[in-house]
């Protein structure tokens, strides 16, 4: 039927004439038995849709792990070049030792509060610090243990008194005490290692430091990226610098009122921060933010500026042997802290690695399953069909067909088939994904659910959303007709190879 | 009239089931010339359906020679004799078969989709032939809601859409109650007498082989007897004992009340 010899417009309408006798006959002959049809096409869209659904997957993972990979990467590059700006500065905390925490092996998911950096299969305990309530943002958690290392937020309070002795040490430039307390209003609950626990999501963190002239026109401890408004000025109160993320966070711009711990504040501008760790830093004076928290007369964190990064060392011992209950670290320690925690990320993500691999692995074995249920579908009801139509292909090549033409016919059939199946296995697909892919693939995010950062707070990282791309919407509905194709070659060789002498005595 | 449209020498068709060859023909001899109507008869299994299937290029001949045309088919290689039985024959099946998800004219255009290009033309010429069998405003009705009769009166306009050189007809009125059986067999006669169109049909039933004007009957697998059937009465419509006039229909002058026709050897089995 395909052999005619055939040139420019009348080639056209010839192969139009047979094609449209053959998509005609296609068509009824797939109506003629609309249920079986439709199981057909429910079955073979149930698989497509399963098709689509597990490379969707698939991508949603490694992009999850390659936005943590991403996070991680550049938290460690902007903390590690702020550090190393930072030499010759020395910041004093409470240690949670001291303040009365002690460690336990079994700790129950309590609030976290302490300067402490966990070190491996340590676990803090805090109990009750005074003062503090949930409010103070420090973070819930079982079993917070050392496997991802990191410093947590430093929010024990220090009476600021007992510490101005080490403002007579020599070599100590200038004292900056500051107050940071963080709010937040829900919480989550994530997994970490295969356990699960809750954190509060900090909607923002306020930092309340002294703007005295002098520090102000010594040292950069005011953001210096202001994109709206002005700067914090000396000795100023009643007012705040918003993060952009804050500014978003209240809806308010500069000149607005907003209330934080239930006091008004007017906003007199919004930085970019340089850090995405600073995204939710709020600057105000420190003795509102000691004011507004109950906590007049304490700090949380001591900044010490030394003359040169030479003397940090000296004046370490010194803090250290009058102050023994606080926890001194300097930026050359900060950096050690770093290039441990660098190295347990890197840990982290190659453990995420693997079990992308892992996971690729089984997407395949699963690919291959569906790929083998569907054109095995289609084969078997396709040669089904071609059985069951012998004298009818019979009559046909008796009347002249030829062995292409009934292929042709038969494979069109297994090609529509598959190709509404694919449009429904598709349909179907665009809303169930998510749950077929979850359902499908080992989850990956459990171990990339969270990055430290290099500052204190857990991150949780995004886990990217199932999506059907267009292209693998098109590859989906091009391998449906491929496979409709593969699926019924058989069927149709074997329609194509029945005589019809004997057809005609099968009834 | 020395153009036989068909020429079979020294035809053998053995099937070989298992161990036991089966000789299905066993040199078999036969012209046809163009134009004729010729019945073949014969007990079951001596090869009819056979002989058919040959002729029609379905089926292979063991040994001998088939000249369709003067082309030689036994010759010609399975993927061009589709289109010898495209070009040069027309089928007729004891059960139609028709295609039930075509309607009548659908299943007349089947045979004319390569020969007729233009749709409309095809349909036209389809239309026509439904026309020719009596079916003028059936086109749109599938087969089952024909009755046998008129379902195998649009497999006989299928058969003849392509303009067959032959038209084979393999028991055509096999599944057909009387009434029926002469519509269609008066049909044939018909086609054969105002269009000249060669037919070889089987048939078990001696009324209709009795309009053929040659009558060959087949006896494990070979031509036993040939004789001139009905044509002279069908001419003269006279009883060659008494000369008075008889119908097609009839097997026993009514009048004299002899035989009209020997048909006790075509039953013999
Ligand atoms: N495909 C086949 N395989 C084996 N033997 C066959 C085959 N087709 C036909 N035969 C045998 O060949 C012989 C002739 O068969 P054929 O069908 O031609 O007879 P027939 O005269 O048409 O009989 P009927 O009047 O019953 O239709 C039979 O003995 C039959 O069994
Ligand atoms: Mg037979």
């Amino acid at each position: 039927m395909l052999t005619k010899v055939c040139s420019g417009f009348s080639c056209q309408v010839n192969m139009q004439v047979l094609y449209m006798g053959i998509v005609n006959r296609a068509v009824r002959n797939i109506s003629r038995r609309k249920i079986r049809a439709s199981l057909v096409i429910i079955a073979l869209s149930i698989s497509l849709s399963i098709m689509i659904s597990i490379p969707a997957g698939l991508m949603a993972n490694q992009e999850a792990a390659n936005d943590m990979a991403n996070n991680l990467s550049s938290t460690i590059t902007e903390t590690g070049e702020s550090i190393t700006q930072a030499l010759s500065q020395i910041d004093v905390t409470m240690s949670s030792r001291f303040a009365g925490y002690g460690f336990s092996p079994d700790a129950t998911p309590t609030i976290i509060q302490g300067g402490q950096i966990p070190r491996d299969g340590q676990v803090l305990n805090p109990s009750n610090a005074p003062g503090f309530g949930d409010r103070y943002g420090g973070f819930r958690g079982g079993e917070i243990s050392g496997q991802f290392g990191g410093a947590l937020q430093a929010s024990t309070p220090m009476n600021q008194e007992l510490y101005s002795d080490i403002s007579n040490i020599n070599g100590v430039a200038a004292m900056l005490p500051s107050l940071e307390a963080s709010d937040g209003s829900q919480e989550q609950t994530l997994e970490m290692m295969g356990r699960s626990f809750t954190t509060q999501i900090i909607d923002y963190t306020i930092k309340g430091i002294p703007l005295t002239s002098e520090l102000l026109s010594s040292y950069n401890i005011l953001p210096s990226n202001i994109v709206a408004g002005r700067n914090l000025r000396a000795d100023e109160t009643g007012v705040v610098l918003l993060s952009q993320n804050n500014s978003a966070f209240f809806s308010a711009k500069v000149g607005d009122t907003i209330t934080i711990f239930d006091t008004d504040f007017i906003v007199v501008g919004i930085y970019e921060p340089s850090a995405s760790t600073d995204n939710l830093i709020l600057y105000m004076n420190l003795s509102d933010a000691q004011t507004i928290t109950n906590n007049t007369g304490y700090i949380t964190s001591l900044k010490i500026f030394t003359t040169s990064s030479e003397v940090v060392n000296t004046v370490v011992e010194e803090i250290r042997s009058l102050h023994p209950e606080v926890t001194v670290i300097t930026g050359q320690e900060r950096l050690n802290q770093l290039e441990y925690m660098q190295s347990r990320y890197n840990e982290a993500i190659e453990s995420s690695q693997a079990s992308i691999a892992a996971t690729q692995a089984t997407a395949l074995q699963e690919i291959i399953v569906v790929v083998a249920a569907t054109s095995l579908i289609v084969l078997f009801v396709m040669l089904y069909t071609v059985r069951e139509r012998t004298k009818e292909i019979g009559t046909l090549k008796a009347i002249g067909f030829s062995n292409r033409a009934v292929m042709a016919q038969f494979i069109l059939e297994g090609l529509l088939l598959s190709t509404i199946a694919g449009i429904i296995g598709v349909a179907i697909a665009s809303f169930a994904a998510p749950t077929l892919s979850s359902l499908l693939l080992p989850s990956v995010q459990s171990s990339l659910g969270f990055t430290l950062s290099a500052t204190g707070p857990i991150v949780a990282a995004t886990t990217n959303p199932v999506t059907l791309s267009v292209e693998l919407v098109l590859a989906t509905l091009g391998g449906a007709m491929l496979l409709g194709v593969l699926g019924t070659l058989y069927p149709s060789w074997r329609a194509a190879k029945i005589r019809p002498a004997e057809a005609m005595r099968y009834e | 009239m020395n153009n036989p449209v068909l020429q079979i020498e020294n035809l053998t068709k053995t099937y070989t089931l298992g161990k036991n060859p089966v000789n299905a023909l066993t040199n078999l001899n036969l012209q046809v010339n163009r134009g004729e109507f010729i019945a073949i008869m014969g007990p079951s299994g001596s090869g009819k359906t056979t002989l058919l299937n040959v002729i029609g290029c379905i089926d292979k001949p063991t040994s001998g020679k088939v000249h369709l045309d003067n082309i030689d088919v036994t010759n010609t290689p399975e993927n061009k004799l589709y289109k010898i039985r495209q070009d040069k024959m027309g089928f007729i099946f004891q059960s139609f078969n028709l295609l039930p998800y075509l309607n009548a004219r659908e299943n007349v255009e089947l045979p004319l989709e390569n020969k007729i290009k233009n749709k409309t033309e095809r349909k036209k010429r389809a239309s026509e032939l439904l026309g020719l069998v009596g079916l003028s405003g059936r086109e749109n009705h599938r087969p089952q809601r024909l009755s046998q009769g008129e379902q195998q009166r649009v497999a006989i306009a299928r058969a003849l859409a392509n303009e067959p050189a032959i038209i084979l007809a393999d028991e055509p009125t096999g599944n057909l109650y009387s009434q029926n059986k002469q519509e269609i067999i008066k049909l044939l006669a018909n086609l054969n007498l105002t269009r000249g169109t060669t037919i070889i049909m089987v048939t078990h039933d001696i009324q209709v082989a009795n309009h053929t004007e040659r009558m060959l009957l087949l006896k494990d697998g070979k031509i036993v007897t040939e004789k001139a059937g009905l044509h002279i009465a069908k001419k003269q419509s006279k009883c060659p004992h008494c000369n008075s006039s008889i119908k097609i229909s009839d097997e026993t002058c009514p009048t004299c009340k002899k035989a009209l026709f020997e048909t006790d050897e075509f039953f013999t089995t």
